[in-house]
């Protein structure tokens, strides 16, 4: 059973699959351009503080990939049978959450194709460049985060769209008109009454999706390909 | 287990235009038994419903001796589904398609299933999204009946179908039943398509059940009589009185559609001072809509 969904996610999200795997294996390399890669540069005359800087000014990148990625594979789990109304596959004999493990497992596998094009283009663009002394490459480690980064991102829209388009736009709805009502009303309550100018409802909750121990933290993390 | 499914009193409600009321019937083991009825009546929200794919809101519902939706995994091991539209992975091919529907079933019989593409004239290298109507409805009925199903469902088979495409899937259909005694459940609003295939029928009218009875029965007990001197009110007639009209304008005489009659009845109408002139065998077809039309408000003419 599992192998057939694999094939059958495979099918579904090749043709946009594919771009992200590229992707994956040129962020790295094109992270470190203009770092003496490949020996066109002196890497005397780079000094520290440009490799960190260029590794900064990729960073967000890095996370943003992983997020288009893990999104990506959820959608695509579930697009061809919200088109079917989901008839043929409530036909199998399976259990519903029998048959949302199985999908689930099918994306998890897909998700290594990025994570592994990453992983080796990381490995490239760390071999490519001599680092000034006491900088260091962690492909391996950026390479972890970034997977599970997709995984974060992946499960939660595939929780999300597992459900009927109706669910999913209650909590879409609901997350909006959320950071809508508490922005606005916050802001209000902040010009009328000095008890609330420190008061941030939705920048809190934000910040708790991200900081340590939130769902998100993997995001907020450092994503610095190059470090001391 | 005498019922390969069974309702009892099923109710749904969908919104102010329609309701699933009351359904209370019975497929027996073996038979091939036809729901019937107009399109909108409820036969697929009901055949969903046994399929476990809603839920009622009140109701029992059991398929081959299991309940649903408890049993569902078990139960959909043992059916072979054939939705009313098309609900196949448009960007798979016919052998992809079959591929992945056989790693869910374990008793999938390849052997047939290669039979039967051959004989369904199915290419294995189709791509889904490009074959017809027919093509796919073909590929679906491969599909159900290549898990070697205790029960099979299958909603409007032939609907949109050309002649030779409805020949070739009921005749595949009728093969598998005469091979291994299989029941078959099968909806459709094409009255005579089910007339030569199914020994029981049930109709489905406005979200309600209005008749269930033996082929048989439906199709030889539904007749046109004429009746000179009918009573006003024939309360104790022994069939049912489905529409009951002046004939030619003429009222001494009027004309009678009437349900469950048999030749012993002739007495009856002597018996009420009435005279039978004339009894003409109504095809199911009429004897359908006479049925139809006798359950619906304003022909309320039973006895």
């Amino acid at each position: 059973m599992y192998q057939p969904m694999l094939f059958l996610h495979w099918k579904q999200i090749k043709v946009v699959l594919l771009p992200l795997v590229v992707a994956a294996f040129a962020l790295p390399l094109l992270s470190i351009q203009g770092l003496g890669s490949w020996g066109s540069f002196p890497h005397e005359t780079i000094s520290a503080y440009q490799f960190t800087m260029n590794s900064a000014f990729w960073a967000p990148v890095f996370p943003a990939l992983a997020a288009v990625t893990g999104i990506t594979l959820a959608l695509s789990s579930w697009n061809w049978d919200h088109q079917l109304h989901h008839v043929y596959a409530l036909s199998l004999p399976l259990r519903r959450w029998q048959y949302a493990a199985l999908k689930m497992g099918a994306g998890t596998v897909l998700a290594l194709l990025p994570a592994a094009s990453f992983w080796a283009g990381a490995h490239l663009a760390a071999a490519s460049v001599a680092l000034p002394a006491g900088l260091n490459a962690y492909p391996n480690a950026l390479t972890v985060r970034f997977l599970a980064s997709i995984m974060a991102s992946y499960a939660l829209l595939f929780a999300l769209a597992a459900g009927t388009v109706r669910t999913t736009m209650i909590v879409v709805t609901g997350l909006l008109a959320f950071m809508l009502v508490g922005g606005t009303a916050g802001d209000l309550l902040g010009n009328h009454f000095e008890a609330f100018q420190r008061v941030d409802v939705v920048g809190t909750f934000l910040r708790a999706l991200v900081s340590r121990n939130g769902p998100f933290e993997v995001f907020s993390g450092s994503w610095l390909l190059i470090d001391v | 287990m005498n019922s390969a499914i069974e309702l009892s009193g099923l109710g749904w409600k969908a919104d102010r235009s329609f309701s699933l009321r009351d359904i209370s019937l019975r497929v027996p083991v073996g038979s091939i038994y036809g729901f019937l009825g107009p399109n909108g009546s409820g036969k697929t929200t009901t055949i969903r419903m046994c399929m476990g794919m809603m839920k009622p809101d009140h109701g029992e519902i059991r398929v081959l001796g299991m309940d649903v939706p408890r049993d569902m995994p078990r139960i959909l091991a043992k059916v072979g589904y054939v939705p009313e539209r098309p609900h196949v992975y448009p960007a798979l091919t016919v052998a992809e398609q079959v591929r992945y529907h056989a790693s869910f079933f374990k008793p999938w019989d390849e052997g047939w299933a290669r039979e039967l593409m051959e004989r369904l004239g199915l290419d294995p290298t189709w791509k889904i999204s490009r074959m017809s109507k027919g093509e796919t409805g073909k590929l679906l009925l491969l599909l159900a009946l290549s898990q070697r199903p205790s029960l099979l469902v299958l909603d409007e088979p032939t609907d949109g179908l050309d002649p030779v495409v409805r020949r070739d899937v009921l005749t595949a259909v009728l093969d598998y039943v005469g091979e291994t005694n299989a029941t078959v459940f099968v909806s459709s609003h094409l009255v005579h398509e089910l007339e030569r295939i199914c020994d029981w029928v049930g109709v489905m009218d406005d979200g309600a059940l209005v008749a269930e009875l033996p082929m048989q029965v439906f199709k030889n007990g539904i007749k046109r009589i004429k009746v000179a001197g009918a009573p006003v009110e024939p309360a104790d007639a022994p069939f049912t009185i489905l529409s009951r009209d002046q004939a030619n304008g003429s009222p001494a005489v009027e004309t009678w559609v009437v349900r469950g009659w048999q030749d012993s009845m002739r007495a009856w109408f002597e018996s009420s001072g009435a005279v039978l002139r004339d009894i003409v065998d109504l095809d199911l077809e009429d004897g359908f809509v006479e049925l139809l039309r006798s359950s619906r408000p304003r022909t309320p003419h039973r006895s």
